[in-house]
């Protein structure tokens, strides 16, 4: 057990940080594929649940259609941009464990040996 | 140190190996809890102000992580850190072998025979592992060719490991000693790589990565459909919940002719093939292909919907409605943006009936203005009949083959449909068993296409399963007996015993004839033992002979002992085939309405086809007869064909009946004159050399002596009798009077068949009258004698 602490370093500054930082990119692009953040970008100002139409050549109705798309795509970009806000935020916070992660991830060895020693000596 | 020339096992991968199995799942757990109780007691004794117990707790706690996360990502996972054997060698096979004992084939399989991938070989195969493991060398140098062989098997491994599947299936086929195993079991090399390839196949889909398919905001762009949500069945969403597990479907060539075919800008595409090829799963595999993929912008996430026609068909009250509910779907299919409809069985919107409608008026304008997309999916034989009668509408479709897989990908299939029945119905589905369904379904099964009858096969196996749940392949065997009436598994003793005693059983109900008994009987038997020729009808006889001799009589008993029914015999008259039109109506497939051979061979493909008096059959029909009998197949006017292999071909004719009356009544055997008599009927004309040729045997029924028609007189009567035991009276005749039955009944040149009338005068007249008047009562044995006959 005691030789394969070498082994247990080496894939700790190694391979194991190497990963770190790749799970931290396949989390963030995790997040952004839950909340569809490619394609709410895409339809940003797409009208909600699709264009409305009425049947009819008269200037009435197509009044009464733009007047409707125009809300449908103001209720689409308000929902659209708050998910985007949420997955926002969480990108962010993501991001932010991340980086914390990268940068804690080597300290972690030497923190529990300093722990340890604190705890021994008082 | 343990080295054999490719493999280190004292090296630091090996021991790192070992390290892995000794912490172990629970090993990791208890990591996982420790952790978390030493994080609760840092907080705890931090809280209660103690001076070094949180920092140690604390420690202890980063400790134990530390170790979690080496052996969650690195020790068990242990990937490929090199080319060398040893570098992509499993950890789980390293952590199993002994760096301190001798490293031999044997020892290597015992190390490994109680992994979870050995047992997958083992119990699909159904090997007892201590068979194998005694069969295996105990020499260390043997172990350089396994590991070059299961280095070989693994290239296409999905992690890029050496796998302990492979190193067992690596020693089985290295063992000389296995290798003559498998071979007295019927099995090979080849079959043993087909396993490598199924376990594979089954650690693809262990590690293949959850697809993503789209997100949350995926279709909020797109309309809303809920007409169609109430008529129709989304498959699409039914894949994302479920996880999409249609694998290399989605690489096949099938769906990316269909997604080919819509990139190109075709609105309805026809998916064209025969039932159970599987048009219904490609569109399923599209589905799945459309929502992971980066798609063209004409498909990107598109869902597919199959439309339900009953469902359709039973909201409406009444026609104008139905015209409502279909033009409200198309409506929102269109609108929504998003939606590719799939009109699976498309007859059922195509053309009127029971269950269906005709909706290809409505369809028309859609499909010209190409607002929608569609798959329409239908058999060859719809598609014709789509394009023979509504050309204008086939004219819009873009059609895309499906034709049947090869072999290798049709076993692919079972073996994944194996793995899900065995999930679904808790058994195990061995691999000749897969074998024996694509054998059997391919031999018996022709009105459906592969994959799907095999599966079928497969499925209606799981009612015979052997020994707590294992298909075998006499499982497989049973259920197409079940199924489809044939004997393919191994003969039982009762039937052993008949298929020997066959000319007993057969002179049971006819008399005489004893040469052409044992020639049919003789027939019979090879077919059975599986020493015929697979690809001809079980036997094909020309029996010649004069009227009322027993040719048809031997017909239906072969029928009757053979095909265990009478009634399993199709009996066509030839001389309702005279034209050269009546060459249609024997090769119809029934689209006309009308019965021919075809379909009654198609519902019936176990029976004797009896073709009498075929001489008067017009030319092209005997034509037709030539490939029946040299094939077994012939083909229908639809284009499909149709297998004569599992039936026994009987032609009757009276041709040469004279000629044959003539030289027994001179005394002469047969045989004698059988080749004259051939050589007489060609120059006449009558039939052709290459006719006659066909036939396994031609078989000559001589003239009935009178002690033969006294011996038919007693058959006739026991049919009698069966009759009247429902009145428990029996009818016994003396032999004069049989004589007198036989002297009214015969006629040379009519055979045995007078007799039937001559009984019903003198025998059945006479009982019926004594029936009514009271003199015969139940429990009565009437003794007729020659003065008692009318």
């Amino acid at each position: 057990m005691v030789m394969l602490i070498f082994p247990l370093f080496t894939w700790w500054y190694g391979q194991g940080w190497l990963q770190v930082a790749r799970n931290f990119g396949i989390s963030l692009a995790r997040v952004s594929h839950i909340f569809s953040v490619p394609i709410l970008l895409r339809t940003l100002w797409a009208p909600w649940r699709r264009i409305i139409t009425y049947p009819g050549a008269s200037i009435d109705a197509k009044l009464r259609a733009l007047g409707d798309n125009l809300v449908s795509r103001c209720i689409g970009f308000t929902v659209r941009i708050m998910v985007l806000i949420t997955a926002a935020i969480i990108l962010l916070l993501v991001a932010i464990w991340g980086v914390f992660c990268i940068v804690v991830w080597p300290l972690l060895p030497f923190l529990a040996a300093g722990l340890f020693i604190k705890g021994i000596v008082g | 140190m343990n080295q054999s020339s490719t493999i280190d096992l004292t090296s630091l991968r090996a021991r790192k190996a070992r390290l892995a199995k000794r912490i172990g799942k629970t090993g990791y757990e208890v990591l996982v809890v420790l952790v978390i109780a030493f994080c609760i007691l840092g907080v705890t004794t931090y809280y209660f102000e103690m001076t070094r117990l949180p920092f140690l707790s604390v420690a202890a706690a980063l400790f134990c992580f530390i170790w979690a996360l080496w052996y969650k990502r690195d020790l068990a996972v242990l990937a490929p850190s090199g080319t060398s054997m040893t570098d992509r060698m499993s950890g789980e096979v390293l952590a199993r072998l002994r760096p301190n004992s001798a490293l031999t084939p044997r020892a290597t399989w015992q190390a490994l025979r109680t992994h979870w991938q050995v047992l997958f070989l083992t119990n699909h195969f159904l090997f007892d592992g201590t068979i194998i493991e005694n069969m295996l060398s105990e020499q260390e140098s043997d172990m350089d060719a396994v590991w070059a062989e299961a280095e070989r098997l693994s290239v296409t491994s999905p992690k890029g490991l050496v796998e302990p599947g492979y190193v067992a299936a690596a020693l089985l086929k290295t063992s000389p000693m296995v290798s003559q195993y498998l071979t007295q079991i019927k099995l090979s090399k080849d079959d043993v790589d087909a396993m490598a390839g199924w376990l594979e196949r089954v650690l693809e889909a262990m590690n293949a990565e959850k697809p993503y398919f789209g997100g949350i905001g995926r279709d909020w762009a797109n309309g809303f459909t809920p007409r169609l949500n109430q008529f129709g069945y989304n498959i699409s969403l039914h894949i994302e919940q479920q996880g999409g597990h249609f694998g290399w479907l989605t690489e096949s060539a099938g769906v990316a002719a269909l997604k080919g075919a819509f990139a190109q800008g075709a609105s309805t595409v026809a998916l064209i093939g025969e039932p159970g090829v599987g048009k219904t799963s490609h569109v399923n595999a599209l589905a799945q292909l459309l929502l992971q993929e980066k798609n063209d912008r004409n498909l990107e996430h598109r869902q597919i919907v199959a439309l339900n026609p009953s469902a359709i068909l039973s909201a409406a009250r009444h026609p104008g409605e139905l015209e409502d509910i279909v033009m409200t779907l198309l409506s929102e299919a269109s609108h929504a943006g998003n939606i590719l409809l799939f009109l699976d069985e498309a007859q059922l919107f195509f053309r009127s009936g029971p269950g269906s409608f005709d909706m290809t008026q409505i369809l028309l304008p859609v499909l010209q203005s190409r607002s929608i997309q569609m798959v329409v999916a239908m058999t060859p034989h719809d598609y014709q009949w789509l394009r023979a009668n509504n050309p204008g509408f086939a004219n819009l479709l873009t059609p895309v083959m499906l034709q049947e897989p090869p072999e290798h990908d049709v076993l692919r299939i079972l073996e994944d449909a194996g793995l899900g029945m065995e999930h679904s119905h808790k058994v195990l589905v061995s691999y000749e068993a897969i074998r024996e369904a694509y054998r059997l379904s391919g031999r018996y099964m022709q009105d459906l296409a592969y994959p799907g009858k095999a599966i079928q096969l497969l499925e209606q196996s799981l009612s015979h399963s052997v020994h707590n749940g294992i298909i075998v392949p006499e499982s497989v065997q049973q259920a197409i007996e079940q199924s489809q009436g044939v004997k393919v598994g191994t003969a039982s003793q009762a039937e052993v015993d008949t298929l020997l005693n066959l000319e007993d059983k057969i002179h049971e109900r006819m008399i005489n004839q004893s040469q052409a008994v044992k020639v049919v009987a003789s027939a019979l038997r090879r077919a059975r033992a599986g020493v015929a020729n697979p690809r001809r009808p079980i036997g094909s006889f020309l029996f010649l002979g004069p009227t009322g001799v027993g040719k048809t009589e031997l017909a239906k008993a072969v029928a009757a002992t053979y095909f265990n029914a009478e009634s399993n015999m199709i009996r066509l008259d030839m001389s309702e085939y005279q034209r050269p039109e009546d060459v249609q109506r024997l090769l119809s497939n029934g689209s006309d309405e009308s019965r021919s051979l075809i379909m009654a061979v198609r519902q019936q493909p176990f029976s004797v086809v009896l073709l009498d008096e075929i001489e008067k059959a017009h030319p092209n029909i005997l034509n037709l007869m030539l490939q029946l009998l040299d094939e077994g197949q012939l083909t229908d006017t639809g284009g499909r064909p149709v297998s004569f292999k599992d039936c026994i071909v009987i032609a009757t004719s009276n041709a040469g009946a004279n000629t044959i009356r003539e030289r027994v009544s001179r005394g002469e055997s047969m045989e004698s004159f059988q080749n004259e008599l051939t050589d007489e009927l060609i120059d006449n004309g009558q039939f052709k050399p290459e006719l006659l040729n066909r036939f396994d045997e031609i078989v000559l029924f001589r003239p009935l002596t009178p002690e033969e028609l006294g011996q038919v007189v007693i058959l006739m009567l026991q049919g009698i009798n069966k009759t009247l035991a429902q009145q428990n009276i029996k009818v016994e005749l003396t032999p004069a009077a049989v004589q007198k039955v036989v002297s009214v009944g015969y006629d040379p040149r009519l055979g045995a068949r007078p007799m039937r009338r001559a009984l019903q005068r003198s025998v059945e007249d006479g009982i019926a009258g004594r029936i009514l008047r009271g003199e015969t009562r139940p429990g009565d044995t009437v003794v007729l004698d020659e003065a008692d006959l009318a």
